[in-house]
């Protein structure tokens, strides 16, 4: 299988001169099409500077990112919207719906900015509101429905255009445990059935259990990567673990 | 430590509210700059009539007080509820309300004293500027002077701390009710859509836009104009445009809901939705603006109808340097020619009969078919009113019809520059005000005007020639009769015109006016009125005083039109500003709350320079509604307004082009706001945070 996305000696700084920080130094990785590849990481170890990278909404300092043929890092300001609108989702902690538009309307909008015809626009709405159930809720605005409706609708609308890369951040940080879990089981069933390639970072282990494959982050640097292959989500959970309390807890610096 | 941190918010709040800050040194100086007109000594000593002036502008400020104590009301309302979060932490930190409530109404009245200071500096400059319209208004030579009155500066001072008094009342009242819990949390709230009974409000666009059309034919159509019917006019005005907003929100709403082509055209949806709760969560503040716009609006196109006359009928409203009725047809003029013979070189004069021969065709016609008059002058069965029309309190006619000999009429048509008549055996002439005859056509097929054997004469013709009809040489009108017919008349009332070899001294019509008793004249001003003088039937500025000196009534007509047009654009100023400054700083703080709006955008795939388009689009439409409603209301008014201008002065500018400039001007105040919110949205929005 053809690499379908690759990371190249990435490094980002921030500041400069006597003041700089590394936030991603030298990284470099692989996603394969149809992957669901997980990112963990205590807080500051660079995660989340690595996915805003990867979904060129922050550029790197040295390094590639390839998408297939394509090197994002050397992709103009407006060639970088192009490619973000028709290859990459996002799903946010915060859900980042708009508050004006109803659940439905959230998604048409990722729709319509792709010059589609109505008809068409208005099936694919269809299609994804079922997919993630959150048909019932349709006309409602986002203040008045659930976190996990929410962050259904924002995986709907993620997905909308069929992306190339699925980004989530934290997508459970802000749900109680039965709506995480059911969040996390639609990725999955997005990365089994529709054989989406979905990015994950995360610092919650039962998350984490969900991927197929997970990197661990630490100041910057990638220094573990488990894969699940065939074993059973528990078994890859207590792998986690394993790999976390010999960090320290939450990969955390402890004593 | 309390003054500090109130003097380090004050400058931040300045930065943040920058618009609003300068607005109200605008004010400020607007405010100083008008004022300073009426304490100004060297108008004093040029006009008696100053103290018109001073009354207008007194006016003006009256409102300019209310509407922008609104403006300080809601800016403190504000910026406190933007500040919540900070209010919270002071009291979790262990303030005391009473000691935030002081420390907010300290930095309320630092910022209200700062604006107040720049505001005097500008508001010299704008004195300046002012003096020397309002003296090229008045035609004199305007040497820069400052004026800096204590009387102006404590005017101005106390309206502007009116406006602080009224704004800031209710402010401790509010930080009473605070509790920690909801103001920490209130900036995290997102705006709250509801969206209930959208089906039914709706329908209030349409009927908005009905009443409005009704209005308007009320205007045109309705006649009998009262007191009660102007209140429920202006009410139902309002109601129009308040109704308007609401059913706008629910008409966008529906048709999103629909899903309407429309909605999947590029970012449609983002920016219906924007403007829909924009509107919905604000049609009262928007109701509001659109009401001061039209005010504004229609305040300087009055402004302009008074320019235009200005511009336009002053010079044709007197022909001669010097015009001098006298009621007395014995009058021989002597001690008048005293005084021109003392204080002025007279190059040319002419004293003649104006006569009358008891009959009044003309009158009876007029009377009974100018709009003006209806049906006052008309019985039940639609005969003229012969008891009405020839009693004294005609106010536009005298008693009977005016004539004058033929001679006596080419020697003044000569020396206002016009060739001769002639007149055939048994004819006369109509010489009819322009602006009537614009009205009425030829109607001498329609009256008989006797001549001296009792048969009737031949009407020879109509002149419209401007030849100082507001009483002097007759009332609207005059018929040139021969010699020898006009000489079987009896004398009505005797004048005198004539015509200077230099401009007449400043003081000549004093001098003039100085020589009749007080008590035989009515006064108006320093002038004589004359109760037997008819006006003729122009309307808004008519001059009927017994004595006219062309070169002193002109600056004082002048002034007196330019108080008008001065104290109308002073309030239409600060209307537009206070508008702006509301829509501006709501767009402003909006993009500061709802940036991650925008980063959503960016998020889903708009490049920087499509968010900065969705941006225009969204601040094009939000400025752009209230605008162009106003305009709307205002224009059908005004309109009606120039018409009626044109027909009652003799004005001839298109009555739409009264609106079109003033709508023009206002547009380029519009833009300047409109760029500095776009300027500062931009800013907000797209750049990153920390650089």
């Amino acid at each position: 299988m053809s690499n379908y996305i690759q990371v190249c000696d990435v490094e980002k700084y921030y500041g400069n001169g006597s003041n700089a920080a590394k936030a991603v130094d030298r990284v470099s990785f692989q996603v394969e099409q149809g992957e669901f590849v997980g990112v963990m990481g205590a807080s500051g170890s660079g995660k989340t500077t690595l996915l805003n990278m990867l979904s060129t909404i922050d550029s790197v300092t040295a390094g590639h990112i390839y998408y297939e043929d394509i090197d994002i890092t050397e992709l103009s300001e407006n060639k970088l919207s192009e490619f973000r609108k028709q290859n990459l989702g996002f799903v946010f902690q915060e859900y980042n719906l708009l508050d004006t538009l109803t659940i439905e309307e959230n998604i048409l909008l990722a729709l319509t900015l792709h010059s589609r015809h109505k008809a068409e626009i208005l099936g694919r709405c269809q299609e994804l509101l079922s997919l993630l159930g959150i048909e019932d809720i349709r006309n409602s605005f986002p203040y008045q429905v659930s976190g996990g409706q929410k962050q259904r609708c924002a995986c709907a609308r993620a997905l909308a255009n069929r992306p190339r890369l699925l980004l989530a951040d934290e997508p459970t940080g802000a749900l109680d445990s039965r709506s995480a879990q059911t969040l996390l089981e639609t990725f999955t069933d997005m990365n089994r059935k529709l054989n989406a390639t979905i990015f994950m970072v995360t610092h919650d282990a039962f998350s984490a259990s969900y991927c197929g494959r997970i990197l661990f982050l630490k100041d910057g640097r990638i220094f573990h990567e488990l894969r699940r292959g065939r074993k059973s989500r528990r078994e890859f959970l207590n792998e986690i673990l394993d790999v976390l309390s010999l960090t320290g807890g939450e990969l955390s610096h402890a004593e | 430590m309390l003054n500090k941190l109130a003097l380090r918010n004050v400058l931040r709040s300045a930065r943040d509210y920058m618009v609003y800050f300068l607005t109200m040194m605008l004010v400020t100086a607007i405010m100083f700059a008008f004022h300073s007109l009426i304490f100004s000594e060297d108008l004093r000593q040029l006009f008696e009539m100053a103290l018109l002036l001073a009354v207008l502008i007194g006016l003006a400020s009256f409102f300019v007080v209310l509407i922008v104590a609104w403006l300080i009301n809601y800016m403190v309302r504000f910026i406190l509820e933007k500040r919540s979060r900070e209010f919270g932490i002071y009291l979790l930190i262990g303030m005391k309300k009473k000691e935030i409530a002081r420390l907010y109404l300290r930095e309320s009245l630092l910022l209200g004293v700062g604006a107040f200071g720049g505001g005097l500096l500008l508001g010299l400059l704008l004195q300046q500027i002012l003096m020397a319209i309002l003296y090229s208004c008045i035609q004199m030579e305007y040497r820069i002077r400052l004026e800096w009155n204590p009387g102006c500066l404590a005017t101005t001072a106390a309206c502007y701390g009116g406006c602080y008094l009224l704004a800031l009342l209710r402010c401790r009242r509010r930080f009473r009710k605070m509790n920690i819990h909801a103001l920490m949390n209130s900036e995290r709230q997102n705006e709250q859509i509801k969206e209930s009974r959208v089906a039914a409000r709706r329908w209030l666009l349409p009927l908005s836009g009905l009443g409005l059309l009704g209005l308007g034919l009320m205007l045109f159509f309705y006649k009998n104009w009262s007191n009660v019917t102007i209140l429920g006019f202006l009410a139902g005005l309002v109601l129009v445009i308040y109704l308007f907003y609401s059913g706008l929100a629910a008409r966008i709403v529906c048709y999103v809901r629909k899903k309407g082509n429309g909605v999947f055209h590029g970012q449609n949806l983002f920016l219906l939705r924007q403007f829909a709760s924009k509107v919905r969560t604000l049609h009262f503040t928007l109701g509001t603006l659109t009401s001061l716009f039209a005010l504004a609006l229609l305040g300087c196109a009055i402004a302009l109808m008074f320019n235009d006359f200005q511009n336009q009928m002053l010079a044709v409203k007197w022909p001669f340097d010097i015009q001098i009725f006298s009621g007395d047809t014995e009058e021989d003029f002597r001690r008048e020619w005293e005084v021109l013979e003392r204080e002025a070189h007279v190059e040319e004069s002419h004293t003649y009969f104006i006569y009358q021969n008891g009959t009044n065709p003309v009158n009876t016609w007029l009377c009974t078919h100018l709009r003006i008059f209806g049906d006052d002058y008309l019985n039940s069965d639609g005969t003229p009113n012969q008891a009405e029309i020839t009693s004294r309190d005609t106010w536009a006619y005298y008693r009977f019809d005016t004539y004058i000999a033929l001679s006596d009429y080419n020697r003044i048509r000569e020396m206002t520059g016009l060739s001769a008549v002639a007149l055939g055996e048994g004819e006369y002439l109509l010489h009819l005000k322009e602006r009537v005859w614009n009205e009425t056509g030829d109607f001498t097929g329609e009256i008989a005007v006797s001549g001296p054997d009792g048969g009737t004469l031949r009407p020879a013709g109509i002149r419209t020639e401007p030849l100082s009809q507001d009483g002097h040489n007759g009332a609207d009108y005059l018929l040139v009769v021969s010699d020898e017919a006009a000489r079987q008349m009896t004398p009505y009332y005797r004048m005198l015109v004539a015509n200077l070899a230099e401009k007449a001294p400043g003081t000549l019509q004093q001098s003039l006016d100085a020589l009749e008793s007080r008590d035989s004249y009515e006064d108006f001003g320093s002038h004589r009125v004359l109760d037997s003088m008819a006006s003729g039937t122009d309307q808004i500025a008519v001059y009927v005083y017994k004595n006219m000196v062309r070169d002193n009534l002109i600056p004082e007509a002048k002034f007196l039109l330019s108080s008008v047009i001065f104290a109308l654009v002073y309030v239409g100023l600060v209307f537009v500003c206070v508008a702006l400054t509301v829509l501006s700083v709501q767009q402003l703080s909006d993009s500061a709350r709802y940036r991650f709006r925008y980063q959503v955008l960016h998020q889903i795939g708009l490049s920087r320079k499509e968010i900065s388009g969705v941006i225009l689009k969204q601040l094009a439409l939000f400025y752009l509604c209230p605008i162009l409603f106003a305009a709307l209301v205002s224009g059908i008014i005004s309109v009606y307004l120039g018409w009626m201008f044109n027909f009652y002065t003799g004005t001839h500018t298109a009555a739409a082009g009264y609106f079109g400039v003033s709508f023009l001007m206002f547009l380029s105040v519009y833009g300047v706001y409109f760029a500095v919110t776009y300027v500062g949205f931009q800013r907000n929005v797209l750049t990153e945070p920390g650089s």
